[in-house]
């Protein structure tokens, strides 16, 4: 502890509670807080926003457990999260053509089918992907995503082709948007907290080390690709819960949900808020949903206004918005007591270097 | 499947026109990765500001000199010129900050252009809807038959590779383009400026990009969205054909462009799903494509 003088004493707790939880931890709980809070604010329109952000940002991070953690681009992780939307929406479009309304079992049930279809469909698509690293894993991903895409695109018969799903209207009780929003808040916290587990696991710093170095983790006797396929498949399942989420959320789905342009959208949140961070994704989803929901309200040019923040954030904020912060802390935290800082470096670095 | 040999034909030289298409578009994208490992998301975009600026540049002509067919050559070429110059400040003020970045950021930096260039076309050249597909003049030279001006594309497009080929293997500069290539430090050694040289080959792989949606501005219509499907079959060409290779791009496009086009008796709107299945299988058969060598990973 830092402090002695009782000017000092609030301080010293937070720093404390800094150091017990990490970045990550820290920003966990405030945007926990946060989420829970936003009903509070008036109109429906940010309690909208806010379902967005927490499907878009358990979509990113569970991106981020093939980027950030096991070192590779998938450029087409958007497949596993339309898969799972639209698995969810056929089976739901079956229960409401069987019964009229869909009931609370068939809805929780259809919510559940995105896990099997997603988890199959990842561990297919990652069986050809995980020989492959660095460029020739991200186009191939990139190639999967598309290819499916294409297909969903066109197959009128099955998924409705380019018009989509439509009339995905859930039960009485989650067409109110607090409700959905605390449901979809639930769920989100839940897949959060297992992914946290997952990233905390040996298997966990096996992906890691599979980041930083392949041959030495398979002469350390890790099967690589096994691993990796594992990790795969563990992502894609969390994209596709996600998905899940997204089809009622709407009301429909449509094929853009699988294409690259949706993938991009988790590639970008997770550079923009920190990929070195179990939260960075989850923080990029905020600034960049909110960024796009409340620009798209004041002017018409949103892409403009947005390409020049990205453009002026991956110029400037190299490696997101939690490594600025986490530096300035660092930064902030060696002033104070610089000799501390060198028997407690270790420690504290541990999560930015994830 | 058609067939009497008539409809053969015509599917065959709309897929070798489309073919030229991809592989001018590509063969920038091709070289501009090949020598600054920079994977441009934004070149269809920019092809599509090329394609805007030749249709303004031909309306300009047709009403200060009066309608003319031929105005659309000084409008291509003109476009060509000020892409080159687009490109080459691009890479100089902005792309060249990023070079020792990672992949993803670099494709996060071409995105955000992307976004930004195709504001600026909806606010120069659409209205609001970004889906509008601007109505483009139809150059009349070959009336009831458009048939023949694929025969001028084909001839564009053969003239462009030999042209990139004749340049590449023939001349000092594109002898330095190419050993950049293999090793910008040795090059760099040499006394070569290649901050020079990488703004060049960006400026070349634009202006490309800008020759060939002039080119195809009579017969596809151009707008907003185009890009974005062209960019993922653009980088689809470019795999199967291998990174850096000239040759491999040119064959994989008038692969590409030939199957899509038969493709469409098939399965009318799976067609490009066929082209990602064909990308899938050389992914893992020969993931660094037909003509590529084992070079980066």
């Amino acid at each position: 502890m830092l402090s002695s003088a009782g000017g000092e004493k609030n301080r010293g707790f937070i720093i404390g509670f800094y150091r017990r939880v990490g970045l990550s931890g820290t920003v966990a709980i405030t945007l926990g807080l946060g989420f829970l809070l936003v009903p509070l604010l008036p109109g429906e329109f940010p309690v909208i926003v806010a379902v967005e952000i927490l499907i878009l940002g358990l979509f990113a991070m569970s991106f981020n457990l093939i980027y950030g953690y096991m070192g590779q681009v998938s450029f087409g992780h958007a497949a596993f999260f339309g898969l799972g939307a639209y698995g969810t929406a056929l089976l739901f479009r079956a229960f409401q053509a069987a019964t009229g309304e869909i009931g609370y079992l068939d809805f929780f049930l259809s919510l559940s089918i995105a896990i099997p279809v997603s988890a199959i469909g990842a561990l297919v698509v990652g069986f050809f992907c995980v020989r492959l690293t660095g460029i020739y894993f991200a186009l191939l991903t990139l190639a999967f995503g598309e290819l499916l895409f294409y297909v969903v695109f066109s197959w009128y018969g099955f998924t409705g082709g380019d018009d989509g799903i439509q009339g995905l209207l859930p039960p009485p009780f989650f067409r109110n948007a607090v409700n959905y929003y605390y449901f979809t808040l639930a769920v989100v916290t839940i897949a959060v907290a297992f992914l946290w587990r997952i990233t905390q696991s040996p298997f966990g710093y096996s992906l890691r080390m599979l980041r930083e170095n392949q041959q030495r983790a398979a002469f350390l006797g890790i099967n690589v690709r096994l691993c990796m396929l594992m990790n795969f498949m563990i992502a894609g399942t969390f994209a596709g819960i996600a998905g899940a989420l997204w089809g009622p959320f709407q009301r429909s789905v449509s094929p853009v949900l699988l294409g690259w342009m949706e993938s991009g959208i988790a590639v970008f949140m997770t550079l923009i808020g920190g990929a070195g961070f179990f939260a960075g994704p989850m923080v990029g989803s905020v600034i960049y949903t909110a960024l796009n929901a409340y620009v798209t309200r004041f002017t018409v040019y949103w892409p403009l206004t947005i390409g020049i923040i990205i453009l002026v954030l991956v110029l400037f904020v190299p490696g997101g918005v939690l490594s600025v912060v986490d530096a300035r802390i660092a930064a902030y935290r060696h002033r104070r007591q610089p000799n501390a800082d060198l028997l407690k470096v270790s420690a504290d670095r541990q999560e930015s270097s994830q | 499947m058609p067939t009497d040999i008539g409809s053969v034909l015509i599917q065959l030289f709309s897929g070798l026109s489309r073919a030229m298409m991809l592989f001018l578009l590509s063969s920038g994208l091709s070289l501009i990765f090949g020598v600054m490992n920079i994977l441009n998301f934004a070149h269809a975009t920019l092809w599509l500001v090329g394609g805007y600026l030749t249709y303004t540049l031909f309306q300009l002509f047709s009403n200060t000199f009066g309608d003319n067919a031929l105005f659309i050559a000084p409008a291509i070429i003109i476009a060509t010129g000020a892409m080159f110059v687009l490109g080459w400040a691009l890479e100089r003020f902005v792309v060249r900050r990023m070079y020792q970045r990672e992949v993803p950021e670099q494709l996060l930096l071409t995105f955000a252009l992307i976004l930004i260039f195709g504001d600026l076309i909806k606010l120069i050249w659409g209205v609001q809807n970004r889906r509008i597909f601007l109505p483009i003049e139809p150059v009349e030279v070959f009336d009831s038959y458009i048939n023949p001006y694929f025969f001028v594309i084909i001839a564009a497009g053969c003239g462009v590779a030999a042209g990139l080929w004749w340049f590449l293997h023939r001349t000092r500069y594109g002898k330095i383009v190419r050993a950049a290539v293999y090793s910008r430090e040795m090059v760099s050694a040499l006394g070569i400026r290649i901050p020079t040289i990488y703004a060049g080959v960006f400026g070349l792989g634009v202006g490309i990009a800008a020759f060939s949606a002039g080119v195809f501005l009579p017969i596809v219509p151009i707008g907003l969205g185009l890009d974005m499907d062209l960019i993922v079959q653009c980088f689809a060409v470019v795999v199967i054909g291998g990174f850096g290779s000239i040759l491999g791009t040119f064959v994989a496009s008038i692969i590409v462009g030939i199957v899509y086009s038969f493709s469409i008796f098939i399965w009318p709107g799976g067609a490009l799903a066929v082209i990602f299945l064909i990308l899938v299988a050389v992914l893992i058969w020969r993931p660094w494509g037909l003509f590529g060598t084992e070079m980066r990973y």
